[in-house]
């Protein structure tokens, strides 16, 4: 092997290398919200609990409950959030090519928050279920929508992309405020918190829901991945590498655009989480999107369950919404990541 | 705290004499005679005029006084924090009653720069409520009609603390809001009327007033009671809440909704809804406090 050759598969085995750990920080993560929480359990009770787990018996105890039915949910949602959010963060940034890029830049957000406005201010109350498939349901209908628009014959350029997801944005937000406006007061408070991002609706059973989506989501973008490397080159540059530039740009779009639309579904607006992790991913293995997508779902899935951590805990005025924790503690993390890689491209 | 409504002079309600009273922000309101066209711009307001008779002079009212039902047929000038000055200038008032935490000052100033006299109260308690009633009753004309009224609600009130007097407290939790639970914790009115009917606010060891609480949350707070003060129509918790029995109130079905315009409003029905707070723990004593000695998570919980 050329000395160009081994350095690069120096880096690859590194890159892994950090896989691995961050693997480990989730699972890390996962392990301190399942013992941490405002009811009283100890670590033996948590033990116990997972011995039981298995045992097709009713709760042995209100503890087991606790950790087992409620705080392992949410963690296991919290990971597949913050994952879902990395990646499609990573998808949108190579497709647009541009670093402010989000899974929510394209109208997603707005459209999930248009259905989840709907189910909570017009369906009747009581009625919990529909709200996900509301805002899955708006997130489609807006990411199909300014897909649409900004095709033309000769294909999605991303100026379009950018420009009608800007519009559709604008136009959904104005309707979210005149929603928010004339629905009576007492309907509010459902509403704001589920746009502040909220993990609070994780439910084994959603969790069972999410994983097929979230598996297939990103199991399509890792095979994309190659396509994700070129298109970072330009739509030129990429076509000449005999790539079928318009196929993979679609593919990539859909597939970020669906994946993030059904963890906003259960989770509301989670900010932040899927702008800055690609980001932090891409400081610790690189921008080859095989290693950045894998590393982009753990740390992301690593930090949104942290945060859910500190939002359930910290304050004695009962839980925060996780969704503004997230950039308040994530911003110095990744600002210090940021700044200490000054040096590199 | 806001308890300062002391009310001076005032005789006999003869036309010709001059009222005053001093408002909550102490500034002293003098009137050569009673109001004759009075705009309230807050619905716990209006509802003591009703209380005192003096419905007859108001010219004005915001779209929230819904209470008694003639108040919502009253000319309205707008909301509570956002009053319209125009309007409430064009309806000729000789007295505006506004609050000091919910108007806007700025609005109120321009409507006392116009020579409008503006009483300002903003009760913080059920005490303060009942003095309030006095001293608008004297600024009203009616001082008489003002005791009487205090006085009886005043007595419905001690009734109730009497009747709590060395019984079982259970623990208690007001949801203002169901998704997400929102609690009322300490500071608020709903506080007061749980601690009043011999019971304990569940919510109290937060330190907002109306902390925002996880299921855990909950099941760490162990209410034996919840009251729902529903805002919009009826409100249930989700299925996803209410299927942990771990919590006892639960578990016993023990939860009330209550017309939320009780207990946030500081006017005269808060003992109304004192009277319904007691009814419901004098129902959760009279099951044998079920949820003594199981609900240990409440005693032995902890706040980070």
């Amino acid at each position: 092997m050329t000395r160009p050759e081994l350095a690069a598969a120096e880096r690859g085995r590194r890159a892994w290398a950090v896989i691995v750990a961050l693997a480990g920080a989730l699972a890390g993560a996962v392990a301190l919200s399942v013992t941490t929480g405002p009811v009283p359990v100890s670590f033996r009770e948590v033990a116990e609990a997972f011995r039981h787990a298995f045992a097709a018996e009713p709760w042995p105890s209100a503890a087991a409950r606790v950790v087992l039915d409620l705080r392992l949910p949410r963690a296991l949602l919290g990971a597949l959030v913050g994952g879902a959010l990395s990646s499609s963060g990573v998808a949108f940034q190579a497709l647009l090519r541009n670093p402010l890029a989000d899974p929510y830049i394209l109208g997603v957000s707005g459209g999930a928050a248009v259905g989840a406005l709907v189910a909570v201010l017009l369906l009747p109350a009581g009625a919990s279920l529909p709200l996900p498939l509301c805002a899955f349901l708006g997130a489609a209908l807006a990411a199909a929508g300014v897909f649409v628009l900004a095709r033309r014959r000769t294909g999605v350029s991303r100026e379009r992309l950018i420009l009608m997801g800007v519009i559709v944005g604008a136009f959904l937000n104005a309707l979210i405020m005149m929603m928010v406006a004339l629905s009576p007061p007492g309907k509010i408070p459902g509403a704001i918190y589920w746009l502040m991002g909220d993990l609070s609706l994780g439910t084994l059973g959603r969790v069972g829901l999410l994983v097929p989506y979230v598996a297939a989501g990103t199991g399509v973008l890792f095979l994309l991945s190659r396509g994700m490397d070129l298109l970072l080159l330009g739509d030129e540059a990429a076509f000449q590498t005999g790539l079928p530039v318009e196929r993979v740009k679609t593919a990539v779009y859909l597939t970020a655009s669906l994946l993030a639309g059904s963890v906003v579904a259960v989770s509301g607006l989670i900010s932040f989480v899927g702008l800055i992790v690609p980001h932090g991913a891409r400081v610790l293995v690189g921008s080859g999107h095989r290693r950045l997508l894998p590393a982009a779902f753990l740390l992301g899935g690593t930090f949104l369950v942290a945060a859910d951590v500190l939002a359930r805990t910290v304050s004695t005025s009962g839980e925060l919404p996780v969704g503004a924790v997230t950039a308040l503690c994530g911003a110095p993390f990744f600002l210090y990541l940021l700044r200490r890689d000054r040096g590199k491209p | 705290m806001a308890c300062g409504l002391a009310l001076s002079l005032s005789g006999t309600a003869a036309a010709a004499a001059g009222v005053s009273a001093r408002d909550d922000r102490g500034v002293e309101i003098r009137l050569a005679q009673p109001p004759a066209r009075i705009v309230s711009l807050a619905p716990n307001l209006t509802e003591i005029v009703f209380l005192l008779g003096r419905q007859d002079r108001l010219v004005g009212v915001t779209r929230f006084c819904n209470y008694p039902s003639e108040a919502s047929r009253l000319p309205k000038v707008g909301g509570v924090v956002d009053p319209d000055v125009e309007r409430i200038v064009a309806a000729r008032p000789d007295l505006v009653l506004c609050t000091t935490d919910g108007n806007p000052k700025e609005r109120i100033k321009v409507l006392e720069e116009l020579g409008i006299p503006c009483f300002a109260a903003s009760p913080q308690d059920l005490a303060a409520v009942f003095r309030a009633i006095e001293t608008v009753g004297a600024l009203l004309g009616v001082p008489d009609r003002g005791r009487r009224e205090a006085a009886s609600l005043r007595a419905r009130a001690a009734r109730i603390a009497g009747r709590a007097d060395n019984k079982p407290a259970p623990r208690v939790l007001f949801a203002v809001s169901t998704s997400p639970v929102i609690a009322a914790g300490k500071g608020t009115f709903m506080d007061e009327l749980i601690r009043t009917a011999g019971g304990v606010n569940a919510a109290s060891s937060y330190s907002g007033r109306y902390p925002r609480l996880s299921v855990e949350d909950l099941i760490a707070a162990a209410p034996d009671v919840i009251f729902i003060a529903s805002m919009a129509g009826v409100e249930r918790f989700p299925p996803e809440v209410t299927r942990w029995t771990e919590v006892p109130a639960f578990r016993d079905g023990a939860v009330v909704t209550l017309d939320g315009d009780l207990v946030t409003r500081p006017g005269p029905r808060l003992v109304a809804a004192l009277e319904e707070v007691s009814r419901a723990l004098a129902g959760w004593r009279a099951r044998g406090a079920p949820g003594r000695g199981t609900a240990a998570a409440g005693a032995t919980r902890r706040r980070p």
